[in-house]
């Protein structure tokens, strides 16, 4: 059986041979599944965005290798172009991945490529459009003439309406405002859900992680430090502070409930989760 | 009473763009009054698109209003010495950093600002490393800022503002690209600079722990300011923020959907509340 995605002894080295040259990445061995929604998690440098631009071949490996369904894909120029169009990548600043004069053009960008007819395009980006929010009266607009958070909803449409079958996002949701946040989040879900995709989201927001992901990979200094569940990574809250990350805040409050005395799990990571527990701890307060 | 440092009367402005060759008027804020005072931290929440960019740029001279006046200590730029002067009181941090970055040495990328404001060479040398520093960036003084991380570039842009020292920062959503760390400690570094220096911060951020931090929150919806002022005031009324496109903290968010209290801030509010609340369950 071969994964979805898989590195060998993936290496990187940015300024390579200069006094300044820093090993972004180190030996990073990982397997992906098909359909797997993997969060990515790390401290800032920590070679997120390093790790994840190898695996559709913007960036080359200056040692080990990318297997796309088991196959190196630098084996040959066709294999690599394969790859780009299965492996849909939504950069960290949208501002990267904007450069069409419209925004319907940006959104149409990826499907063009792909060759397909003018109505397929159409649909998808209209349904990319809707997906995200992009606002139908923004679609003439100049991207370059939005706001923050309404740049990002396009960069990401302009992702998906590709229909990738790995998805991979750069910290999506920052810059959106709340319900947006909520939104993508859902959307990424049902994404899932329907089409089967695997998603990779690399985000520096332990409780969005803990919303959606089956899987979870801690980067710390160019290495992969940790990887598991959810509760087997979010558990080991002390080492995660050590590496300039934390534990959601519900999972803060649960800790300090324990330190309190009070009676309940230590494996809280989100609001609906901990509000169960303690409607049934209340009632049982106050039946005493 | 206290003295104003930035104020807004009755400002409008709208974007300009040409579209299929005819100008097209894209209202951003809309009839927006507000004042901002002397050692306030002010935090600007809002959906996407809701105006906190174009509020912000207005602070300090970048865009200029439509309709309506900004004045900033008095003075309102309408020349382009006046705008100057005010982007000598008034220093910013752009929403993306790479809109900021300037040189090809992050040391001198920092030492822009302080340079245009005149400061003397060994005081700037001084206000670049302490920034550096108070960031976490110093052993990246030497690096291009094109090549560092998402995080690591917001952080230099961070350092270039907490440099030029001026009297009111405005920072726009500047820890969205930084680990929970790295936003725990710029959190820190503008508390400090705002209680220790009694520099003026206005903050927009998507981030609502981090506005129940400051003194006064701002809500601007579709351009217009719809709710304002102390964080226990804004947060207790979960609903009406929701209906903004905004959320609440997640203590505040557990203790309402518990029905057992409104406008709770933080994780100590909740614990205590909670532990009192279910005393009769130990
Ligand atoms: N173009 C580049 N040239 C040289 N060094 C680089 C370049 N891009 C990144 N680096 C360095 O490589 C390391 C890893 O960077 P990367 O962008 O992968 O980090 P990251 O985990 O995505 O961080 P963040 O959370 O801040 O986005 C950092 O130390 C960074 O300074
Ligand atoms: N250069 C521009 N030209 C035309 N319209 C613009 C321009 N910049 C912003 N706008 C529009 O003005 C409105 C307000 O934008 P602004 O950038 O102030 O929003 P914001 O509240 O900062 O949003 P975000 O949270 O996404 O950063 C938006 O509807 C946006 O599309
Ligand atoms: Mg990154
Ligand atoms: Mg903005």
């Amino acid at each position: 059986m071969s994964y979805t995605i898989e590195t060998i002894g993936l290496t990187h080295y940015y300024s390579k041979g200069t006094v300044q040259q820093v090993a972004a990445i180190n030996d990073v061995n990982l397997k992906i599944e098909k359909g797997e929604l993997v969060g990515i998690i790390g401290h800032t440098g920590s070679g997120k965005s390093t790790l994840i631009s190898h695996f559709n071949g913007l960036l080359k490996p200056d040692s080990g290798k990318v297997l796309v369904d088991g196959v190196d894909i630098w084996k040959d120029k066709e294999t690599l172009k394969k790859s780009r169009f299965k492996v849909g990548l939504c950069f960290q600043y949208p501002e990267y991945q904007l450069f069409e004069e419209t925004v319907y053009k940006d959104i149409a960008f990826g499907p063009k490529n792909m060759k397909l007819s003018e109505a397929e395009i159409k649909e998808r980006v209209m349904r990319a459009a809707a997906f995200t929010g992009v606002k139908a009266e923004h679609l003439g607009k100049s991207p370059f003439d939005l706001s923050g958070g309404e740049k990002r909803r396009v960069a990401i449409a302009g992702v998906m309406s590709m229909e990738p079958e790995v998805l991979i996002f750069d910290e999506p949701a920052a810059g959106l405002d709340p319900r947006g946040r909520n939104a993508l989040i859902n959307l990424i879900k049902d994404y899932r859900k329907q089409t089967g995709s695997t998603v990779i989201i690399v985000s520096h927001s332990m409780e969005d992680i803990a919303e959606m992901a089956d899987r979870v990979i801690v980067m710390n200094n160019s290495s992969v430090a940790m990887q598991g569940s959810v509760d087997e990574v979010y558990s080991r809250g002390d080492e995660l502070r050590a590496m300039g990350l934390n534990v959601p805040e519900i999972t803060e409050i649960f800790a300090k409930l324990r330190a309190k005395g009070l009676d309940v799990p230590q494996n809280v990571y989100t609001v609906e989760q901990g509000a169960a527990i303690l409607r049934k701890l209340l009632e049982r307060g106050s039946a005493k | 009473m206290s003295e104003k440092i930035i104020e807004f009367e009755n400002v409008t402005f709208a974007y300009e763009t040409e579209e299929e060759d005819a100008p097209v008027q894209f209202p951003a804020l809309t009839d927006v009054s507000l004042t901002i005072n002397k050692g306030e931290f002010v935090a600007v929440l809002g959906h996407n698109g809701s105006g906190k960019s174009t509020l912000a740029k207005l602070c300090n001279a970048i865009l200029e209003p439509t309709k309506g006046k900004v004045t900033v200590k008095g003075i309102v730029p309408d020349t382009e010495e006046k705008a100057d002067e005010v982007r000598r009181i008034v220093g910013m941090v752009f929403q993306n950093p790479d809109n900021q970055i300037v040189a090809t040495i992050v040391e001198d990328d920092v030492a822009f600002g302080p340079e245009n404001l005149g400061i003397e060479p060994a005081q700037i040398r001084k206000r670049v490393d302490d920034a550096l520093k108070s960031v976490n960036m110093y052993e990246f003084r030497h690096r291009e800022p094109h090549k560092l991380s998402g995080g690591q570039k917001q952080r230099v842009a961070i350092a270039g503002v907490i440099a030029m020292q001026t009297e009111c920062i405005v920072l726009d959503e500047p820890t969205a690209m930084l680990d929970p760390k790295g936003r725990e400690e710029v959190m820190q570094t503008v508390k400090r600079l705002n209680k220790e220096m009694g520099i003026t911060v206005v903050l927009v951020t998507h981030f609502m722990d981090e506005a129940v931090q400051a003194d006064r929150v701002v809500v601007v919806d579709g351009g217009r300011i719809v709710m304002n002022g102390k964080p226990r005031e804004i947060f207790s009324n979960v609903e009406k923020l929701r209906s903004f496109g905004l959320d609440v903290p997640q203590s505040t968010e557990l203790c309402h959907v518990l029905g057992i209290k409104e406008g709770v801030l933080d994780v100590d509010e909740c614990v205590d509340e909670i532990a009192r609340l279910a005393g009769g369950a130990l």
